[in-house]
């Protein structure tokens, strides 16, 4: 009686699975685009800024920025939580629609799970060089050593941060990696020339596609998936709790973990969006990522954008409803009103009210305002956090410490930096890895077809 | 020691199935199986088992354990830190970092043993009966040893069960 298509096919053009792989390592084979030439050429330019900025900052030392004695932490602070923040998607949605078993993932989760490790790898750069001295960053070991017998304190949120974006970084890149294997096998497979078929057979570590291997396989995922959900919660929990166990006007709030954890998975699903139109676009993989592909996310980037809605306008009535003067400062005269009175508004708009427009079937159609609202999200997500770090640091308890803070050329270029390392990563995974799960598309090419046992 | 193999190619999974299905009825021993994406009902009729979960969860159990004395050690015995008179043993605040430890030591146990039961290294020496199999075909392998019968009873019953293609080859 009731049979409603909920998505459209997964892959178009009816293709068989030969088509599949060459359809899928047609960039690896094909000539390097010129586009992709620019494109690179402009990515190492802002990497060499940023490793010029944080060339400068450790020679001449953290004075080179404008954080100050009020707002201690500055740019760097909020860059970090906007990379860790993009990259949580590709996570959630390998490991939770892994989880959940949902089939759609499969022309995506690849692109999603590399955008999480270039994006991790860049969030790692700001703690570490806002350490000042970074190169005694290992002191954040706990190692035994000749300070006395004295430890690294587990208790502060700091170094939970530590262990757990480290771990987010090794649980993400393996994640990663040994879904490709099977890939590179197909590739290595397929290769025509000896060079070829060396380097990705090299990193295909010998897979042949066995039961054996296809079995442990399948368990190393299920294992890997179960623990990355809990850590993809617990990382970026661990953030908000950097800022919410201290009792700073506006952080010290029991909202922080989960609203953090939305907003992370928010910006991350509008990264996704933002690369998987390129991919589509400029790989001609329209067939594989398909509109319903692009709906989909559209579609939970519209119920994630109604949760951060929610959570701004829960902190504001927070602070009314609390009564505390401090707070209620810091929410309507620092940041409804006040000097970063465009950074809360430009958040409001960018994240709760343009991502609406998504309610419309006819703007989930159209790649291009798509394309245009993920960027939006993405800059507003930064916008976030500029409020929530620079707001409520510049104007705390005492009138006489306040200060006003606007980065200087050096933060700026650090931040251009991680920007044109990611995408410099980006493009390299675009020109020499398979983009999409190949392994995975074929099992989702057919209906699954069971022999009845007798 | 080289020997003889009887391969079946399969152009789909569900020719694969019905071909499984054709050679254990008439009791053929499959050696092993190559497919492109990972097939349970291969893995069901190879009784291929893992213990994977099993392996992860003693792992996450031990390092449950391990990460907690080792934080008692340090805060309780090694170093005890007065923080304005609260007790050292400060079991609530380890919770969070023993949860994130806990999964650090379960990815890389997991990750070591993957790599030594699949035997998936960087460098391994491997060996593919036919390439086509990490592309489109679905592969049966027979040893001609211990297959149970000779080339040409799997082959007709290969073949009427689906098989594209079977042929004998020497490695």
């Amino acid at each position: 009686m009731y049979k409603a298509e909920v998505r459209g096919p997964l892959i178009l053009g009816n293709k068989d699975y030969r088509q599949i792989t060459s359809d899928i390592i047609a960039p690896i084979d094909n000539k390097t685009p010129g586009w992709w030439k620019v494109a690179m050429a402009v990515a190492v330019t802002m990497a060499s800024i940023g490793f010029f900025a944080l060339y400068y900052t450790v020679r001449y030392g953290i004075g080179t920025w404008a954080v100050n004695n009020s707002v201690a932490w500055g740019w760097e602070i909020i860059n970090f939580v906007w990379w860790i923040g993009i990259g949580h998607a590709g996570t959630a949605f390998s490991i939770f629609l892994l989880i959940l078993r949902q089939k759609w993932r499969t022309s995506i989760n690849r692109a999603a799970e590399a955008m999480t490790v270039f994006a991790v790898g860049c969030a790692a750069v700001f703690p570490a060089i806002h350490m000042g001295r970074v190169w005694l960053a290992f002191f954040i070991f706990p190692y035994p050593n000749t300070r006395g017998p004295l430890w690294v304190n587990f208790n502060s949120p700091l170094f939970w941060d530590f262990i757990a974006i480290s771990a987010y970084l090794l649980i993400s890149a393996s994640f990663w990696y040994f879904g490709m294997v099977p890939d590179f096998a197909s590739i290595r497979d397929r290769a025509k020339t000896k060079i070829k078929k060396a380097v990705y057979g090299a990193l295909a570590f010998g897979w042949t596609g066995s039961t054996k291997e296809w079995m442990r396989y399948e368990g190393l995922s299920y294992v890997l998936g179960g623990i990355a959900a809990v850590l993809v919660v617990s990382v970026h929990s661990i953030v908000a709790t950097d800022f919410a166990t201290s009792v700073i006007p506006g952080w010290h709030t029991t909202i922080f973990p989960p609203y953090f954890v939305v907003g992370a998975i928010f910006s991350g699903f509008a990264m996704v969006m933002t690369l998987m139109i390129i991919i589509r676009k400029y790989y001609h993989l329209e067939e594989y990522v398909t509109d319903s592909h692009l709906n989909a996310i559209a579609k939970i980037l519209v119920f994630i954008s109604l949760i951060m809605g929610t959570a701004y306008t829960t902190e504001v009535f927070m602070a009314w409803y609390s009564g505390n003067p401090y707070e209620m400062f810091t929410f309507f005269h620092n940041r409804i009103t006040g000097d970063y009175t465009f950074m809360f508004w430009a958040m409001v708009i960018c994240n709760a009210i343009i991502p609406q427009l998504m309610w419309s079937k006819k703007i989930r159609s159209n790649i291009t305002v798509l394309f245009i609202i993920s960027i939006i999200i993405n800059i507003g997500m930064w916008y976030e956090r500029f409020n929530i770090v620079v707001t409520s640091l510049a104007k705390d308890y005492l009138p006489s410490s306040w200060a006003t803070y606007s980065p200087t050329w050096v933060e700026i270029g650090i931040f251009i930096g991680t920007l044109g390392i990611f995408a410099s990563g980006v493009l390299t995974f675009f020109r020499f890895l398979p983009m999409i799960a190949i392994s995975e598309v074929k099992s989702v090419l057919k209906p699954t077809e069971i022999i009845e046992k007798h | 020691m080289s020997a003889t193999h009887i391969i079946g190619v399969f152009d789909s999974k569900h020719d694969l199935l019905m071909g499984i299905e054709g050679a254990k009825s008439k009791n053929f021993t499959i050696e092993e199986i190559y497919t492109p994406y990972p097939v349970m009902e291969a893995m069901d009729a190879l009784r291929r088992k893992s213990r994977f979960t099993t392996a992860a969860f003693i792992y996450g159990a031990v390092a449950v354990v391990g990460v907690l004395s080792f934080l008692y050690w340090t805060s309780v015995i090694d170093w005890p830190i007065n923080y304005g008179g609260k007790p050292t043993n400060t079991f609530p605040s380890f919770i969070i970092i023993t949860l994130v430890l806990t999964i650090l030591t379960v990815t890389i146990l997991s990750l070591f043993t993957f790599s030594l039961k699949a035997r998936i290294y960087p460098g391994k020496k491997y060996f593919l009966p036919d390439e086509r199999s990490t592309d489109d075909k679905f592969i049966v392998l027979f040893d001609k040893r211990t297959a149970g019968a000779g080339f040409e009873a799997i082959s007709s019953a290969l073949k009427a069960s689906g098989a594209s293609e079977v042929y004998e080859k020497e490695f």
